[in-house]
């Protein structure tokens, strides 16, 4: 009988016994029978949110009247234009924002990098 | 850049990326095969097919996986209770066990190579030393890890590796040449 083997070589020699495993085709396998994604479509999506601001829009007008809108055109109306002008470019600011930052949350290439640990 | 598992992981959970965990299975498969093949005794057949159900059943709960273990840690807990079920449902159905297995090898048939013999050895081992010494020596779990997998006391564990360790060096020195 030989001399027994020390832990060390063992485990080195139980790992080189235990080859990669290529994957054959296994990785398409399992991707075929993975559950479908079950994910409402976007434009179902887009036309809630546009119904929902048709319908808020329509209740504060009913409710207010109509008054307050004709009254807020007057008013606007009368703003200078440069106030105008400045309120319009904020808007388009904040909007602008707003799709930057949703853009970065659904792009996974985007979203890796700001993930970076400097 | 290579994205790590914890990048893909989260690209899953954000978009259910299906490519994004199709690169985990590409990185891990290897691994899980070759233990559930240990489990399996070589049936690759039967191993591929629990592979492939511990992959499916892994995209299935990864909102559950909270990334205090490693991925890799995860899949083979889920990987050998997928064996466990299967070997209980195998159980039932053909009486089967590993007593009767063992009894039924000759650990002279081995083949030639360290390589195989080694393999064999370890086909010989009781399920229970098989997968410690699979998990902690072969795929480099610490002891706690196993444990975690295994869903057994720590010292439990360590008992198992130990022995089984010792079971392999007996057989291997018995069968190495002179």
């Amino acid at each position: 009988m030989n001399a027994m083997i020390d832990d060390e070589t063992l485990d080195r020699q139980l790992c080189e016994a235990a080859p990669y495993i290529d994957d054959d085709g296994f990785t398409d396998r399992v991707m075929a029978n993975l559950p479908a994604v079950r994910r409402e479509p976007q434009w179902l999506r887009a036309m809630i949110v546009l119904g929902l601001a048709f319908l808020g829009s329509g209740v504060a007008y009913v409710i207010g009247g109509g008054h307050v809108v004709r009254e807020g055109i007057t008013q606007l109306a009368d703003f200078p234009i440069w106030l105008l002008l400045v309120f319009a470019f904020g808007c388009g600011l904040v909007v602008g924002a707003f799709a930057v930052i949703f853009a970065i949350r659904k792009t996974p290439e985007v979203r890796d990098l700001t993930r970076l640990d400097f | 850049m290579e994205l790590t598992d914890a990048d893909l992981i989260a690209r899953v959970l954000a978009d259910d990326d299906q490519h994004a965990f199709g690169e985990l299975v590409r990185r891990h498969q290897s691994s899980v095969r070759g233990l559930l093949r240990q489990l399996t005794r070589t049936d690759m057949a039967l191993a591929d097919d629990l592979a492939q159900e511990t992959f499916i059943r892994a995209y299935k709960n990864i909102r559950s996986f909270r990334g205090e273990a490693r991925f890799s840690t995860w899949l083979y807990r889920i990987a050998y209770n997928c064996f466990r079920e299967d070997a209980r449902r195998r159980k039932e159905l053909v009486g089967v066990d590993e007593d009767q297995w063992q009894a039924k090898q000759d650990p002279h048939t081995a083949d030639p190579g360290l390589r195989h013999d080694l393999m064999h050895a370890l086909s010989l081992l009781p399920l229970h030393e098989r997968t410690a010494v699979v998990l902690c020596c072969q795929n480099g779990l610490s002891h706690d890890e196993a444990a975690r997998v295994l869903d057994i006391p720590l010292g439990t564990v360590k008992t198992n590796v130990l022995r089984g360790r010792e079971k392999l060096k007996h057989t291997l020195a018995a069968w190495a040449p002179n």
